[in-house]
């Protein structure tokens, strides 16, 4: 009869980009239960937008969570737009999708190198790192900061990209990729690798679809849903499929975030080659009223923004349910079974941002 | 004589184990296209875990920490005074025995499951070092180093398999990646820390003193492979522990169960093997 | 009014829950609204890139049925409304007793209309 010990993993552990507490029940090394514990980063925006006004909700929903920074702003720019029947001029889709496919790209890079310190790989974890820097130096040049770019307006965007900058970013991408191309061949061929990342919590198809997985983590199981394909800002200009794996194993979700790194240079290429002469932004006149639901493909996975209005310079209520929160119902399902040392490479594979699951 | 040798040695190894550590990280920084710390950076962590408070589950903690580093400091001692090879390698296990009783005597989880990984990778080390000291006691006839120093012949020559097989394990003693799952010197781990995640201030400088001293025996050990020739003898310890350093760097972790399955099969193996060949050459 | 909302009583809670399953929608979250002396509650699901809203009220202090039968991720919804607008669910599969997201220095309910009464200084 082996004998039960919980073992507390988090809220401080260094392997856990952001605190969640995870109390793992084990018999000798293998994980029966876990029981989730958050609460450590709620800092209540939900409550702080309703006493902002319309404009200032953009800062404030952007700092939700740094990583995924952009995509929040975004998805709230066009519930309001909506709302107010405000049509954003073309320059400024196409802007919006280059920032929001750049921030994809430093995201995804962020959690590879992750990934790799949770398994060990020290080297290669500061060469994503590295790599990521060459985005950063983008979103510095462009938008004047690094991570939160406050872009985002009402109405389009507040900066222009012009022709240099266009050229030095292009040039960028293209090493970039160069450098990718080393990674993957460590990361998918690699033999230490594949063994700690191959049929590791695997969550099946059924599952995935049945727990609300989203995002990279519902992609890798076999679920083809990426909602930019529905067209919003200027997605539907552009030509991209759903990247989509079968196995569904951390193996599985790693090459979804891979292959979605190749997929956003390539789409911000066909974007500057498609991006139209014009105005920026559109005049704002008013205040919204009514409700919408908008959503938005963070890097993460989709994200629901429930907004209600009612005519006034502040709103009723604003609802976020951020990716991270649909996935943490899955991560409690794929880490039963698995050894100690799965586990956070369980717990990075869904990517977990917890300050956007708490607000 | 034998009063100076003990001195010096007690004195010099952490000495040179320390700038060992310290070579170690910046070579490993490098690799990393960092800059990495200065060279004496171990010794500014030992001196500053010297200054701080010892706060400790339990007192037995403290004293498993002083027993490791007394074991590790004889078991040094007994090698440059060239002592028997079998005893030297029971006193090795004694000291790490102390290491993973204190890990186990804090009532940690961590710790406990830290332990528990030593005490597998020992069980997989162990089998190929006991097969080296024989496999030299069977060229040379002793298991005395004394004697063993005689042999005009190098050990590598008739024992390159059993020097494969030590230098495969090394990895698991020096606690570099793939195998460094009981405590590794980055706290990037599942289990933080691991074996010494409820050692802090002095208790640690202790361990980490003592690891200096267990790094110095362990390449001495290896030197011991090519003895009769001194030049070749460093050359091999220098490229042996660069290839320690290559190896942590270019792996990712791996399991403890893979780590077994490796050491036993191939690495017992060839072990054996080159066991059967020697005692047929000499003994035969 | 959102697009795509079906407007349902309390009782039928369940049914139509159970239907939409069966017809594989899949769940995204549920909005609460406070409107004073009632909550407005908003269960959206997702089929196929559209979405779909299931309405009703509750009067405060009403016990919800909870979906966390039918689907196991509502539990984390749930419990986060029951922390926040002190809402009651009956059947939740993982109660975390209002401690999920906040505190009990926290207070209750924070995210209902908090009202502020100023002292009057004459008085």
């Amino acid at each position: 009869m082996a004998k039960k010990t919980i073992l507390p993993f988090g809220p401080q552990h260094p392997v856990l980009p952001e605190p969640i507490q995870l109390q793992l029940v084990m018999e000798d090394e293998i994980v029966v239960e876990a029981i989730p514990a958050i609460g450590y980063v709620h800092r209540g925006l939900e409550k702080l937008t309703e006493t902002k006004a319309i404009a200032e909700n953009i800062f404030v929903v952007e700092r939700i969570c740094g990583i995924c920074s952009f995509m929040h702003a975004l998805c709230y720019c066009q519930g309001i737009e909506s709302l107010m029947n405000i049509t954003v001029p073309d320059r400024s889709r196409f802007l919006r999708v280059i920032w929001g496919e750049l921030h994809r790209l430093h995201s995804h890079h962020l959690w590879l190198g992750l990934l790799a310190d949770a398994f060990g790989f020290e080297s290669l974890f500061m060469q994503c790192w590295r790599n990521r820097e060459m985005v950063m130096d983008i979103m510095e040049m462009t938008a004047g900061s690094r991570v939160i770019i406050s872009t985002n307006a009402l109405g389009g965007v507040r900066r222009d990209i012009d022709s240099d900058q266009q050229k030095f970013i292009l040039n960028s991408l293209n090493k970039l990729q160069e450098e990718l191309d080393n990674i993957k061949r460590v990361f998918s061929d690699d033999y230490t690798v594949n063994k700690r990342l191959v049929d590791v919590a695997v969550i099946s198809k059924e599952d995935a679809h049945e727990l609300g997985a989203v995002g990279p983590v519902m992609r890798a199981s076999g679920l083809s849903f990426d909602y930019r394909t529905t067209g919003y800002a200027a997605y539907n200009e552009l030509d991209f499929e759903p990247i989509v794996e079968q196995s569904g194993d951390c193996y599985a979700r790693m090459m979804v975030r891979l292959r979605e790194c190749y997929q956003s240079i390539d789409i911000i290429r066909q974007a500057f080659a498609k991006l139209p002469e014009g105005p920026i932004a559109s005049p704002v006149k008013g205040f919204p009223s009514g409700e919408i639901a908008t959503r938005v493909e963070q890097p993460r996975g989709e994200v629901l923004y429930y907004i209600k209005a009612n005519g006034t310079n502040h709103l009723d209520r604003l609802r976020v349910r951020t990716p991270t929160f649909a996935n943490i119902p899955a991560l409690l399902k794929m880490v039963k079974g698995l050894t100690l040392a799965d586990i956070p490479i369980a717990i990075l594979s869904i990517d977990p941002c917890i300050s956007c699951t708490e607000r | 004589m034998n009063i100076q040798i003990i001195a010096a040695t007690i004195l010099l190894a952490p000495v040179i184990g320390g700038l060992i550590a310290g070579i170690d990280r910046i070579i490993t920084a490098r690799m990393q296209h960092r800059v990495g710390p200065p060279l004496l950076q171990p010794f500014y962590d030992v001196l500053k875990l010297l200054g701080k408070e010892n706060i400790a589950v339990t007192n037995d903690q403290s004293l498993y920490a002083v027993l490791y580093l007394v074991f590790n400091v004889i078991t040094l001692v007994m090698f440059v005074l060239q002592m028997d090879l079998l005893l030297i390698l029971f006193m090795l296990l004694l000291a790490v025995a102390s290491l993973v009783l204190g890990a186990m005597s804090a009532n940690s989880p961590f710790s406990k499951i830290g332990a528990q990984r030593e005490l597998i990778a020992i069980l997989a080390y162990e089998p190929i070092l006991i097969s080296s000291v024989v496999g030299m006691y069977f060229v040379t006839g002793s298991f005395s180093i004394s004697r063993i120093l005689q042999i005009d012949r190098m050990l590598f020559i008739d024992l390159p398999l059993l020097f494969i097989a030590f230098t495969y394990v090394l990895t698991i003693k020096l606690r570099k990646s793939p195998f460094d799952f009981s405590t590794s010197h980055h706290g990037h781990q599942e289990l933080v820390k691991g074996l010494t995640i409820e050692y802090s201030g002095p208790s640690l400088a202790m361990i980490e003193i003592a690891h200096w001293y267990e790094t110095v025996l362990l390449l001495l050990f290896a030197g011991l492979f090519f003895a009769n020739n001194l030049y070749v003898a460093v050359a091999a310890i220098a490229i042996c522990y660069f290839a320690e350093i290559l190896v942590d760097n270019i792996a990712a972790r791996l399991t403890w169960q893979i780590m077994l399955k490796s050491t036993w099969i191939p690495g017992l193996l060839i072990a054996v093997v080159n066991m059967v060949w020697v005692y047929i050459k000499y003994h035969v | 009014m959102l697009d795509n909302e079906k407007i349902i009583e309390l009782q039928d809670l369940k049914k139509e829950t159970l239907l939409l399953k069966n017809q594989g929608y899949r769940y995204i979250t549920m909005s609460c609204v406070d409107l004073g002396d009632s909550f407005d509650l908003i269960y959206h699901f997702d089929k196929a890139y559209e979405i779909y809203n299931m309405r009703f009220s509750v009067a405060k202090g009403t016990i919800v049925p909870s979906l966390s039968d039918v689907y196991f991720c509502a539990m984390l919804t749930e419990n986060e409304l029951k922390d926040l607008f002190g809402l009651e669910f009956s059947g939740l599969v993982l109660d975390c007793g209002g401690n999920l997201l906040i505190t009990d220095e926290v207070g209750a309910a924070p995210m209902t209309k908090q009202y502020v009464v100023k002292a009057k200084e004459s008085e």
